[in-house]
């Protein structure tokens, strides 16, 4: 009797918990899958400022798409060629220059919060000239997409191949703060993979194999 | 050439015998690792592996550059032009780097010498960059101190032992850098009795000393080679260890590949005493002790001289030849007839042999052809004179300082003992060495120099051929260049770019007429890595035959002798700390990790010893040395050879190389190094170091020392009687002769057939795009082994040390299998270099459980490594026993690119 009761309490207790996981089934990802990842950067760098409103080619800043197998992170130099100009938002800058106009002064050097951190990694003053003695430094920028060890990933193969920024990246131009949009698991490139060789890319015919050594070696 | 059909050919005495070639886990030393502690790990390791997987992805950062250097892309590999530091051979060096780190060493294609060649050494020159043990400061005693406080003190000491009397000693290896000359001689010039000291631990000298006598002028001549139709090697491995092996080998294979429409070949005779590389590629190969170097080179002369027309004033030997006279006549016919075309070569370091040497180069005609003293060579300068007198000079306690880089003064000498009383006596001793070393531990200061790959300096191997070496990365630790330190203790403050610049600018720019104007010249050599420029005038005179005279003329030598040598990856102790060199099997022994003592089969039947029986080598009258006994087939039945460089400081760090499961074993030997120092043999000469030893007492010891041979391994034969249809043992080697292949380019190609009864899959490897094919030159494939480094360092493939090779778990995806064939006197062999095959149908794809070993599209065989998980089916289903016994895993699936050392 007694085993009776336990064999019942069980089966009910795993009836429950398959139909918990069967709900979920859409919402679940693979360990490591870390699709819609968006963690919080040292500088809250808008890519929707950037490449939408602006309309910057990603090449501008992650040029190792075409030439690496890394598409790179922009090293501090190059956010300094423009922002050894644009040191705070348009409304600020405009207002303080509308403001020195009028009161016939030089205008003063604005500099938003976000921008003094690059400033500070650059090695530069409030007036913006360098500081002897301290060398640009890196920005500790956390990675959002991280391939395992074991799969070797180029980004000028597919470049080249004409697969666009977006087909993998979504919507980069719209994200405020980047996030992962694709899931990067081995399923989701062999579909592309397969398709891509029997449809073609952009109507140009390709060979995407499927071999393991492809990614894997 | 016997018939070549008939022959077998085998790899090892066991296989040749018949027995049973199981291999046997060490018998010395107890275990390590009691069950209670596997169990403690084991669980400890489940454990965390399950708690680990658990977590979520770290957060990793990305950092980028703070400002991006120009032409530098991540994830890309660069490559700058270099010289390789490995020797003093001067071989063109492309440094690969990725991401500022120097990875992956390569030959420069178009440099005039190696011509894109790089050896075993040249290929494992990054491991040293990032050793743990290299010095990172500058050591004053024992301890950690800084650059001024060390300059101080020896510029302060170095002023006092001017005042004593000046006498002041710089010792290095050879120095073919014009700018460490100029260095070293400016730092000299200060003192009243300054003198640099060249010192090669395998030297050379009595060629160049030999050059003195017979023309005026201490130099060492260019070999060249490709020229050369017929080469007469008295034991000078020059395929191997000689001078410059990888220049030598391109130069040597220009004439070893015949052409159909030109079946023409050089024709090659080898007479050594020991089994040397080159010895196993020539055409004919003699056993001959190196005493008999003299006599046998004397009755060439004799014959030569009848040739010539020219007599010698000297009475011809009695003695008979240990080789036959008719042989002697055929080479000393071949020689005459391809006069101004031959060589004729001597690593002996007895001076007078090297006159005959000259003699006979003089009679053919070779100088100015085949041999080059106009633009000789400056790849190995060391002076044995200088050195023996250093060591009188030491013993009179006459020195007040002594300045030591490169080799190791106290490892690569015989007395180490004395070395250090007399060393005690100076009163100042500066270290350069990168480690610490024998000679460092007795050194006041250690003033470590950067690793090549840091550093800037030339090199000028050839009398015109200057190179340049370019750093790749800054400096892991607080070095110096010795640049810098000599010129520092010049009184001079100067960067090594700086110092190298101004040689080039005040002593090389003149030497070349392309341009004048010095950034273009300096640059286009930085990009090229070498530029060719006018030779250093030559001082050396006409030939003087007055000085020949015939050698040991009464009796040829008779009773044992021992001959030391280098071995092909370890050229001298400074590689010692490399575990890539240390565990490449010796290209003819196969032997890892050790030196040894190499036999004939019949002297170690006569002494009733067998691999690993440690036997104890003793020069009557001197000093005595215990190693392991090997068995060499085609070795002299009166010689015993062991190799250098071995049992040095520092080795001890190979104790626990390896996985240290509960049944390992150590690889160190009893004195915890790898190998044993052999330099206590040497003989110490009036005018030169010698490596060869008479009247050798060598007596079993009882005790045992297992090598690790790799010689055996993967063999596999199938009895006939139970081989199914088309798995019975093939012809391993398939050859021909020149004439037949005159005839019929075809000739000796057997090809075997079989119709297949029963084929298990359907043909579903249809291959649409690309397929992939590699194709290995046998006849030019001289085994040196450098594609097994490369590919080490390519693929980052471990090391495991000597116990793991024992139980064949080695992991190097290339091995290359050594075959025999023959006894006694004509022993031949063959090199196969042999990775994996890429089987269209592959038997390691059938039986994969987990389908890790794939076929692809452009039919190669690929193994997606991280979906294996370690049955080892394909390894054991593998009929090449490619990569077959790799610790969980086959690796060697992967497409081979070689880096040979023989450029096509």
């Amino acid at each position: 009797m007694q085993r009776m009761i336990v064999t019942v309490i069980l089966v009910v207790g795993l009836g429950f918990s398959l139909m918990v996981l069967a709900s979920g089934v859409g919402l679940w990802h693979l360990p490591d899958n870390q699709q819609g990842y968006s963690p919080p950067q040292p500088i809250d760098y808008s890519h929707r400022l950037h490449a939408g409103e602006l309309n910057i080619n990603c090449r501008f800043c992650h040029s190792g798409a075409w030439e690496s197998r890394h598409a790179g992170i922009p090293s501090t130099d190059v956010c300094m060629k423009c922002h050894k100009f644009v040191t705070d938002s348009f409304d600020v800058m405009q207002a303080e220059l509308k403001r020195a106009g009028d009161a016939k002064e030089k205008p003063q050097t604005m500099v938003s919060d976000e921008l003094r951190k690059l400033y500070d990694a650059f090695g530069l003053d409030k007036d913006l000239k360098p500081i002897d003695g301290v060398e640009p430094k890196s920005i500790p920028w956390v990675r959002v997409h991280n391939l395992p060890d074991y799969v070797r990933f180029s980004h000028k193969a597919h470049v080249t191949a004409g697969v666009s920024c977006q087909h993998c990246h979504g919507p980069v131009e719209s994200m405020e703060r980047m996030s992962q949009f694709s899931s990067l698991s081995m399923g989701w490139c062999v579909d592309c993979h397969r398709e891509s060789t029997e449809a073609g890319i952009n109507g140009k015919q390709v060979h995407a194999s499927t071999d393991c050594s492809v990614c894997h070696h | 050439m016997t018939d070549v059909q008939s022959k077998t050919w085998w790899k090892g005495p066991r296989e040749q015998t018949g027995a049973a070639s199981i291999p046997q886990p060490h018998t010395d030393g107890p275990a390590q690792l009691s069950r209670r502690r596997f169990l403690e790990a084991a669980g400890f390791v489940v454990s965390t592996a399950a708690v680990s997987g658990c977590g979520r992805a770290p957060v990793e950062t990305a950092l980028p550059f703070g400002v991006h250097p120009e032409g530098v892309q991540p994830g890309r590999m660069k490559h700058y032009a270099s010289t390789c530091l490995g020797c003093a051979a001067g071989c063109g060096l492309l440094v690969g780097t990725r991401d500022g780190r120097p990875l992956k060493m390569e030959g420069i294609p178009e440099h005039p010498l190696s011509k894109g060649g790089l050896c075993a050494v040249g290929q494992a020159v990054p491991l040293g960059l990032y050793d743990s043990q290299r010095l990172t400061h500058p050591l004053k005693g024992r301890e950690k101190a800084e650059w001024s406080a060390i300059d101080d003190d020896v510029i302060a000491a170095l002023k006092q032992a001017e005042q004593d009397g000046g006498v002041v000693r710089v010792v290095t290896g050879t120095v073919n850098s014009p700018t460490l000359q100029h260095c070293i001689d400016t730092f000299l010039g200060q003192f009243t009795d300054g003198r640099h000291v060249s010192f090669d631990p395998i030297s050379s000298s009595a060629i160049l000393d030999a050059h003195a006598r017979t023309h005026g002028k201490r130099v060492l001549p260019h070999y060249k080679f490709d020229e050369a139709k017929v080469i007469v090697s008295f034991g000078a491995d020059f395929l191997g260890t000689w001078i410059s092996p990888v220049e030598f080998t391109a130069g040597w294979r220009t004439q070893r590949v015949p052409d159909e429409s030109d079946a023409e070949m050089s024709w090659h005779v080898h007479l050594e005493g020991r089994m040397s590389l080159t010895g196993s590629k020539a055409d004919k190969r003699y056993r001959l002790t190196p005493n008999d170097y003299g006599l046998v080179l004397s009755h060439l002369a004799v014959r030569l001289g009848e040739l010539a027309g020219r007599t010698l004033n000297d009475v011809p030997p009695s003695a008979a030849s240990p080789i036959d006279d008719a042989d002697l006549d055929h080479i000393s016919g071949q020689l005459w007839k391809h006069r101004e075309a031959c060589l004729v070569l001597c690593d002996s370091q007895d001076v007078q042999v090297q006159v005959l040497v000259n003699y006979l180069n003089e009679l053919l005609g070779n100088y100015g052809k085949t041999l080059d003293i106009a633009r000789p060579s400056r790849q190995r300068l060391g002076n044995d004179r200088e050195l023996i007198d250093l060591i009188e000079d030491l013993r009179a306690g006459k020195v007040q300082a002594l300045l030591v880089a490169g080799p190791d003064l106290t490892h690569n000498l015989p007395n180490r003992r004395e070395m250090a009383e007399l060393v005690a006596k100076v009163s100042l001793v500066v270290s350069l060495a990168e480690r610490v070393n024998d000679f460092a531990e007795l050194a006041h200061f250690v003033c470590p120099d950067h690793h090549p790959l840091e550093s800037w300096l030339d090199a000028e191997p050839i009398s015109g051929v200057v190179s340049l070496c370019q750093p790749t990365i800054r400096p892991l630790g607080n070095t110096r260049s010795i640049l810098e330190s000599f010129a520092k203790w010049s009184g001079r403050k100067a960067t090594a770019y700086d110092i190298v610049r101004a040689t080039w600018r005040d002593t090389i720019m003149p030497r070349q007429h392309k341009t004048q104007v010095f950034a273009d010249f300096w640059n286009q050599s930085v990009h090229d890595g070498f530029v060719q420029v006018d030779p250093l005038p030559s001082e050396a005179h006409e030939f003087r035959p007055a000085v020949v005279k015939y050698g040991d003329r009464n009796a040829s030598h008779t009773g044992a002798s021992l001959e030391l040598y280098a071995k092909i990856g370890m050229p001298d102790s400074r590689h010692s700390h490399n575990p890539w060199l240390q565990e490449l099997p010796d290209p003819i022994s196969k032997v890892t990790w050790d030196n040894y003592v190499c036999m004939s089969p019949k002297t170690a039947a006569r002494l009733d010893a067998t691999d690993g029986d440690v036997v104890r080598v003793e020069v009557v009258g001197g000093e005595a040395i215990e190693l392991p006994a090997f068995i060499q087939p085609g070795q002299h039945d009166d010689l015993f050879s062991v190799a250098l460089g071995y049992g040095s400081k520092g080795t001890e760090r190979f104790a626990d190389v390896g996985p240290q499961w509960f049944e390992a074993r150590t690889t160190v030997g009893e004195n915890g190094l790898v190998g044993t120092n052999v330099a206590s043999l040497l003989a110490i000469g009036n005018e030169t170091v010698g490596y060869v030893r008479s009247d050798v007492k060598v007596t079993k010891t009882g005790r045992r020392h297992d090598l690790a041979t790799t010689q055996e391994h993967d063999h596999i034969e199938v009895p006939a009687a139970v081989a199914p249809h088309g798995a019975e043992r093939r012809e391993v080697v398939q050859e021909t002769t020149l004439s037949a292949f005159r005839v019929d380019p075809k000739s000796g190609a057997v090809e075997l057939h079989h119709d297949v009864e029963h084929q298990l899959w359907d043909e579903d490897h249809p291959k649409n795009g690309h397929a992939w094919g590699m194709v290995i030159d046998l006849n030019a494939c001289t085994g040196c082994s450098a594609c097994l480094i490369a590919c080490q360092s390519e693929n980052n493939v471990a090391v495991v040390g000597r116990d793991e090779v024992r139980r064949q778990r080695e992991m190097h995806w290339i091995r290359i299998d050594r075959y025999y064939s023959g006894e006694g006197d004509d022993i031949e062999v063959a090199h196969q270099p042999m990775m994996c095959q890429h089987c269209d149908n592959a038997p390691c794809e059938t039986v994969c459980p987990v389908l890790a070993t794939v076929h692809s599209e452009e039919g190669l065989n690929e193994q997606a490594y991280n979906r294996c998980v370690g049955t080892r089916y394909c390894a054991n289903n593998c009929p090449t026993k490619c990569g077959g016994s790799t610790g969980s895993n086959i690796h060697t699936t992967t497409y081979c690119r070689i880096w040979c050392s023989i450029p096509t």
